[in-house]
């Protein structure tokens, strides 16, 4: 239907569109104002890169499962998990260990899927709990002692300068690309979509709605093991600080992209912009030294007033 | 014989839906003091949107409404409807399983019994006790709910729409006499707790009134004492049993209305394949099982054959019917799809694989609503819109999507601006149409139709029969699940009839004819 730019009718049904972008804009403008370094160098873009690349493909994953109206509790959990154990395997296996890491992963998910799709149990009371069992494997393999890497091979995957960024933003662009791909033109995307939308229609339509959403908890374990490995490898090791405190981020991230937390609306697409936003916007405040736990309290700010306005009010009555 | 006493009268009500469909058309009715007036039809008749009239949860686009001789104006919501002395009793929702009786019959009215913040709990229960000793109700006011039978459940259910009134009423309006609807009140119940809950009616009508809504015959016809028939949103017949005697068969005319039916079911002559039992034998069902819910069902389904399942709520036919399609799993038995053999429990996928298709007509259920048709439309048919991409992945091809929902849309005259318009802005016969059409390019070998074109106008079901009858002549076979007798007429070869879960008898199309009267 056509309808005249900037009408109301036009605002409101592109709100999650508008809101993202004209947020973005007006956040870069408030940084660059308070803050003379934001984005004065290539040094600093440089820097913003490496913030956002590994979250950007933890995001992703997560997106996936927001989109089917589920939610993985254990992304960061896993991404410390496996940022672990690819720094603690390295030194006697070498880059074997980044098949062990996403192995890992892999299991994560499929358990996380098998739990909600076999046995009925919400997403998120699954992905509690097994974010608990990647915790408390990450703090056994590793002692809980911070594990360095010095070999410069370790670091060379995510730090090679390719046309002046660094390589972790190239394989970030391709699994956001990838998404977006299989999201849009495979009918495993156009399933995910369905079951968000509306599971029982989707089951009747004959699509097989078990095998659909382990999967896409597969993919969304396994990006979050990508993310832990080139994570460690950007810093050289990894510790048991990994991760923690990035939920909130991480879903503030999907939600601002316009991603609705009811599934079936949005997409992998807007989640960069949504990664844009929240990372910049932690980097951007940290460097005029806003200390962390005023920035958790502006992220899960953002998550909540983000939720209310991408909620899907035409399909929700009550929220348990 | 009590002095006849208008309690609540309603006249020329018309009410309609997104200013197309007329769900109500000049309807009148009255309830008088002490009775019990039946309203009967088939579904989307309009029982519902009048009752929800009475209660305000719908206001009517005209009408007015009198109580107790005194013009009103109609309830804006439920709470003033209550005030006035009118409640309902819902079918299915109102039972909160996990409360007590005394916390259910109180549910909403703990404000009244509270002091200082406490629930005055002796009081409640007191009280609870000599309400159900004024209406006859005998059972544990501590037990839970859910351990009640069904039966008892509703009493309670209705003993609380009756407190609830006398609790809003109140002060100088306290004789005023309750109004409670009961909407489809026995649908789940068993033949003895039937009669029941109906002694128990029977003893309340001496202090109250009830309407209610059914479309179960014999019970209407023999617990009230007025009947109204609504059919097609208009209102087609009053009969006051106390003076007039009227059959069943009458009063079953009366709500099916025979006006299209004629011609539709020349098109079902037209359709038909002669000597069906001559073709191949497609799927047999072999003494399929579910506890409490249907046993020994056994049966045939030729290539282009309709057999429907015939029987009235409760007696186990769409249970069966989405036992084929596995959205249920049958305990034991055996179904057999082209000779061979498939697994009782299995998801719906499975079964789409060996042809077996699923078409209900509660669009809420099946479609997405805020996806645009075309997507609606490939959900099944992604083999058909789908191109190997680089001979791994499986790309969806827009242009063959699209061409896609252009035929059915055209193929079935579905009346949307374009093939992205959502589904949701439609009308529930497009929206219907979508539903069923997403089959019409699958061609799976057997259809699964339940309730095909409940609540939709006749115009839109008269283009989902052709739909249905187009598909049959092309030799995919069917089986039918309805309410509406008319339709097992017009679209299947032999009907079968279930009772309580049990295959009673098997006829053909023209014997059913006869058998219901058409």
């Amino acid at each position: 239907m056509a309808q005249t730019w900037f009408s109301r009718e036009w605002l409101h049904r592109n709100l999650n569109t508008i809101i993202p972008v004209t947020g973005f804009i007006l956040m870069v403008i408030a940084l660059r104002i308070t803050n003379p370094y934001f984005l004065a160098s290539w040094d600093s873009v440089i820097t913003l890169v490496y913030g956002m690349s590994w979250f950007l493909i933890a995001a992703c994953g997560l997106t996936l499962v927001i989109l089917m109206g589920s939610f993985d509790f254990s992304v960061p959990s896993v991404l410390k998990l496996s940022a672990m154990i690819f720094a603690v395997l390295y030194p006697s296996i070498g880059f074997s260990a980044i098949l062990v890491s996403v192995l890992t992963g892999l299991t994560f998910g499929a358990v996380n899927g098998t739990l909600l799709a076999r046995f009925n149990i919400p997403s998120f009371m699954a992905t509690l709990a097994t974010s608990m069992i990647a915790e408390g494997a990450a703090q056994v393999i590793s002692g809980g002692y911070t594990r360095m890497i010095t070999d410069p091979a370790f670091r060379a995957i995510s730090t090679t300068m390719i046309l002046g960024l660094p390589s972790i933003f190239y394989y970030a662009m391709l699994i956001w690309l990838i998404s977006i791909f299989i999201t849009f033109t495979t009918p495993f995307g156009r399933a995910v979509y369905a079951i968000g939308g509306n599971i029982v229609g989707t089951r009747l339509a004959g699509i097989n709605v078990k095998k659909v959403r382990i999967m896409v908890f597969m993919i969304c374990s396994m990006f979050a093991s990508l993310a832990g490995i080139l994570y460690a490898s950007q810093i050289q090791g990894a510790h048991m600080q990994v991760g923690v405190l990035d939920m909130i981020p991480l879903f503030a991230s999907v939600v601002v992209g316009g991603t609705a937390l009811t599934g079936g609306i949005g997409g992998v697409h807007r989640t960069l912009l949504g990664v844009l936003i929240i990372r910049w916007l932690d980097s951007g405040l940290s460097m005029i030294a806003v200390d962390l736990n005023i920035r958790m309290i502006v992220f899960g700010a953002i998550a909540i007033v983000m939720t209310i306005l991408t909620i899907d009010r035409r399909r929700i009555k009550i929220m348990k | 014989m009590a002095i006849v006493e208008t309690l609540l009268e309603v006249r020329n009500i018309t009410k309609t839906f997104d200013r197309v469909v007329r769900a109500l058309d000049d309807v009148s009715i009255r309830v008088e003091k002490n009775e019990i007036v039946s309203v009967v039809g088939e579904n989307g008749a309009g029982k519902s949107t009048l009752m929800k009239i009475l209660v305000g949860v719908y206001q009517p686009d005209s009408g007015e409404m009198y109580h107790m001789g005194r013009k009103v104006p109609f309830p804006k919501n439920p709470l003033e409807a209550l005030k006035r002395g009118i409640s309902i009793v819902y079918q299915e929702k109102g039972v909160i399983p996990h409360l007590r009786v005394y916390q259910f019959l109180f549910l909403g009215l703990e404000e009244k019994f509270t002091r200082l913040g406490r629930l005055q709990l002796g009081k409640i229960i007191s009280l609870a006790k000599s309400v159900f000793e004024e209406l006859g109700i005998k059972c544990d006011l501590s037990s839970s709910m859910y351990e009640l039978p069904l039966s008892m459940q509703k009493m309670i259910e209705i003993a609380r729409a009756i407190l609830n009134i006398k609790l809003m009423v109140g002060g100088e309006e306290s004789n005023v006499t309750p109004i409670i609807i009961l909407d489809e009140p026995t649908a789940p119940l068993s033949i003895e707790e039937r009669d029941e809950l109906f002694q128990y009616l029977l003893n309340l009508k001496k202090s109250n009134s009830f309407i209610f809504v059914s479309h179960i015959i014999p019970e209407v016809m023999m617990f009230s004492d007025r009947v109204y028939v609504l059919r097609d949103g208009k209102l087609v017949a009053h009969h006051d049993l106390r003076i007039e005697k009227i059959s069943e068969e009458q009063l079953f005319r009366e709500i099916v209305g025979r006006a299209s039916y004629h011609e539709l079911w020349v098109k079902y002559e037209a359709a038909k394949i002669r000597e069906i039992d001559k073709k191949p034998i497609i799927l047999s069902v072999r003494n399929l099982t579910k506890k409490g819910y249907y046993r020994d069902v056994s049966f045939d389904l030729h290539e282009g054959e309709c057999v429907g399942l015939f029987g009235p709520a409760g007696c186990g036919k769409s249970e069966v019917a989405r036992s084929l399609y596995g959205d249920i799993s049958a305990d034991s038995g055996k179904i057999i799809v082209n000779g061979k053999e498939i697994k009782l429990r299995s998801e719906p996928h499975t079964r789409v694989k060996v042809g077996i298709g699923y078409f209900s007509g509660e669009t809420g259920k099946e479609l997405l609503l805020f996806w645009p048709i075309r997507k609606n439309l490939s959900i099944v048919n992604f083999d058909k819109v789908t191109i190997k991409s680089l001979k791994v992945v499986s790309v969806i091809s827009f242009r063959a999507e699209k061409s896609l929902a252009e035929k059915i849309i055209k193929k079935l005259r579905i009346k949307a601006p374009s093939i992205e318009t959502e589904c949701y802005s439609l009308s529930g016969g497009n929206k219907q149409k979508v539903s069923v059409g997403k089959w019409l390019e699958k061609s799976p070998r057997i259809m699964i139709l339940e309730d095909p074109t409940i609540g939709i106008d006749v115009g839109a079901r008269e283009d989902i029969y052709e739909a249905l009858l187009e598909m049959k002549k092309n030799g995919i076979s069917m089986i039918l699940v309805s309410d509406d007798p008319k339709e097992y007429a017009i679209l299947c070869d032999k009907i079968i009839s279930m009772k309580d879960g049990v295959i009673q008898a098997v006829y053909t199309n023209e014997e059913f004819r006869k058998v219901i009267e058409l």
